[in-house]
């Protein structure tokens, strides 16, 4: 009986050792810090006051509708969904948009958009439903016009809807109607939001002191973790639960549109911004407070603004190939390669310093790309 | 009434002198080897031209960018002589011998009016390599166009007192210090090329203003076409910098658009 128990307490240490070896976490109390500050995810959503039907569910269910019927462009010729397609996480899988002709920038991702700031690679509006405006209008895109719209409101398919959440649109502007279209496509987009990921699992169990629990994020993905936190110098501009600054940095990817044209940016995108009468700082927000104006007020163009483009979430990064504004880079191991031999030769000496060749090494990059894939739901 | 009916008032009616474009001589232009393959000299001289650029000081890594666009714009182009051949140089090479020969072997083949833009800090300026192409500028009086702190600018002067030296970006140094430089160098000239701290939504920062005023005759524009698609940021820029000067007295502005430049030149 003593000996089956001393074999017994045996067995049990050598579980216990193998488990505690399985559940090391790798990194350094600075690089655990900088860790929780990437979470809590999912984060706490409040409504937009700009949009009065923001979170309400009737706009909601109107904007998905909306979203995926064709009635909204001029001639039936394509939907919100065209593009942004719900089975592809709201990408197109192309490098760049196809509309009524090839767009000159990469469909993003529309998830977890309510944590934006500025909206479009060139952050072209403050808020989701006067960017929302753009596309509905554009020439090479849904080709429509307020008034037409109106029309669609007034005596189609979704008049009643639209009566509901707005009273009569024939009693309203062209203008107006356009506008409350729009917030209800925002009010859907908005709930289009990521789940919990490994990472955040990870992060939380960290945040917890649960060694144990954070041990089965791979290792790999910690040691890629470490990498994204110190020699990568990603944190730098995907910071925050969102993994982005929001802002808009040059990343040495080439800008050229084709002969004698470039796509300008965040220039252009000021230039709409700042003459746009539906930024948070217009009449068409519905925040009496105007309580996010803030940004557009002080937003100062630069010279330094001319080719960057807003830094993308990762979140669910690895389901929404090809990256970069363009969709020049077709999957994460060229993105990772990209960085780590950055043409420094594009960027300006006192600019973006923080971009060098980062001399990663072939297990570098394999653990660097294997936590961007952590920061998918699972 | 919406910000850009206000900017468009405010810039139409407060300053008629500048209803018809206002020259500029941009004083921080390159026209390095990806820009010469993606953008023919033909097409960059039109966008000087459609900029109102009057006069450009032109510098490229390597210098075959600026032999073609002078070529193209000999009208425009006022040719300066970079010391290294790509970009990816500037931290490295004034420990590269063989920079001297390649600006000995161009000095002696074409004209220039300055070396430059060359990228140097601290001590940099010792190197026998810095050296050798003060001694060459000096040989030739040519204006030295300089991209770094007030510590090289410093040593550029103890090296060669009396050298014209055109501060790039104007070391990105905040305007008190500018204005300090000036005060210290009499032959120096400060270009503005890539600084956006002049103005805040094309209104003039008081500081800089004061700056300006006391210093007319000594700053000068320039876009920094650094990379080949800026090269269609020429004209925007032009534009830029027109509103923030219009926010000057006449004369100084046109002193920081143009003459400012050819005054450089012309000193000897």
């Amino acid at each position: 009986m003593r000996q089956l128990l001393k074999s017994t307490l045996a067995v049990c240490a050598l579980l216990l050792l193998a488990g505690l070896a399985r559940a090391e976490v790798i990194l350094t109390p600075d690089e655990i810090e900088q860790t929780l500050a990437h979470g809590p995810w999912p984060a706490v959503q409040a409504p937009d006051p700009s949009n009065r039907v923001s979170g309400n569910q009737r706009a909601i269910n109107l904007g998905r509708r909306l979203f995926e019927d064709p009635i909204l462009s001029r001639d039936g010729f394509m939907s919100c969904a065209t593009c942004h397609q719900p089975d592809q996480n709201f990408t197109e899988g192309l490098p760049r948009s196809m509309g009524r002709k090839l767009l000159d920038r990469n469909t993003p991702a529309l998830l977890n958009l309510r944590a934006h700031r500025w909206f479009g690679w060139g952050g072209d509006s403050d808020n989701l439903w006067a960017q929302t405006m753009l596309p509905i209008l554009h020439p090479d895109e849904m080709d429509n016009t307020a008034d037409n719209i109106k029309a669609t409101m007034e005596r189609g398919p979704y008049a009643s809807d639209y009566r509901l959440l707005f009273g009569h649109a024939a009693t309203q502007s062209s203008e107006t109607v356009l506008v409350n279209v729009a917030k209800t496509l925002a009010a859907y987009q908005e709930t289009l939001m990521t789940g919990n990921t490994s990472f955040d699992r990870f992060r939380d169990a960290l945040e917890r002191g649960d060694a144990l629990a954070a041990s089965s994020y791979p290792r790999s993905a910690q040691r890629g973790l470490k990498l994204f936190l110190g020699k990568g110098r990603c944190a730098f501009c995907h910071s925050g639960p969102n993994f982005t600054n929001g802002e808009f940095h040059d990343a040495g990817v080439p800008y050229f549109l084709g002969p004698g044209r470039v796509d300008a940016g965040r220039h252009a995108g000021l230039k709409t911004l700042l003459s746009s009468p539906y930024a948070l700082d217009g009449a068409f927000s519905d925040d009496p407070h105007k309580s996010g104006a803030w940004a557009v007020r002080s937003v100062i163009p630069t010279h330094a603004n001319f080719g960057t483009f807003r830094v993308p979430s990762l979140r669910r990064i690895a389901q929404t190939a090809p990256y970069m504004h363009d969709g020049s880079l077709a999957d994460l191991d060229a993105v990772v390669a990209h960085y780590n031999e950055i043409n420094t030769e594009r960027l300006h000496a006192d600019g973006e310093q923080l971009l060098r060749p980062l001399n990663l090494s072939s297990q570098d990059k394999e653990d660097l790309v294997t936590f961007l894939k952590s920061l998918s739901d699972d | 009434m919406s910000r850009v009916l206000l900017t468009i008032l405010a810039f139409v009616f407060a300053f008629p002198a500048f209803a018809e474009k206002l020259p500029i001589f941009d004083a921080h232009i390159h026209y390095s080897h990806d820009a010469v393959q993606l953008t023919p000299p033909e097409e960059v001289a039109r966008i000087l031209r459609e900029a109102g650029v009057k006069k450009a000081l032109v510098s490229s890594s390597d210098d075959d960018g600026t032999q073609k666009l002078l070529a193209a714009a000999p009208e425009i182009v006022v040719p300066a002589l970079r010391p290294y051949r790509r970009r990816g140089s500037i931290g490295t090479w004034m420990h590269d011998p063989a920079v001297v020969d390649y600006l000995k072997e161009r000095l002696a083949k074409y004209e220039y009016f300055a070396i430059g833009e060359f990228h140097a800090y601290g001590d940099d300026i010792l190197t026998p390599v810095v050296q050798q192409m003060i001694a060459m500028a000096r040989e030739r009086n040519l204006i030295l166009h300089h991209h770094g702190d007030r510590e090289a600018l410093d040593l550029i002067y103890k090296t060669w007192p009396e050298a014209r030296v055109l501060w790039a970006h104007s070391g990105f140094a905040p305007p008190g210090e500018v204005a300090d430089a000036l005060k210290t160098y009499p032959r120096m000239w400060s270009d503005l090329a890539f600084r956006s701290d002049m103005a805040s939504r094309e209104v003039l920062d008081p500081r800089w203003e004061r700056v300006f005023k006391a210093y007319p005759d000594r700053f000068m524009v320039g876009t920094d076409t650094f990379a080949p698609e800026r090269w269609y940021y020429v004209g925007s820029h032009a534009e830029y910098s027109r509103a923030w000067l219009s926010q000057l007295p006449d004369d100084v502005a046109r002193m920081i658009a143009y003459q400012n430049a050819e005054k450089m030149l012309a000193t000897k």
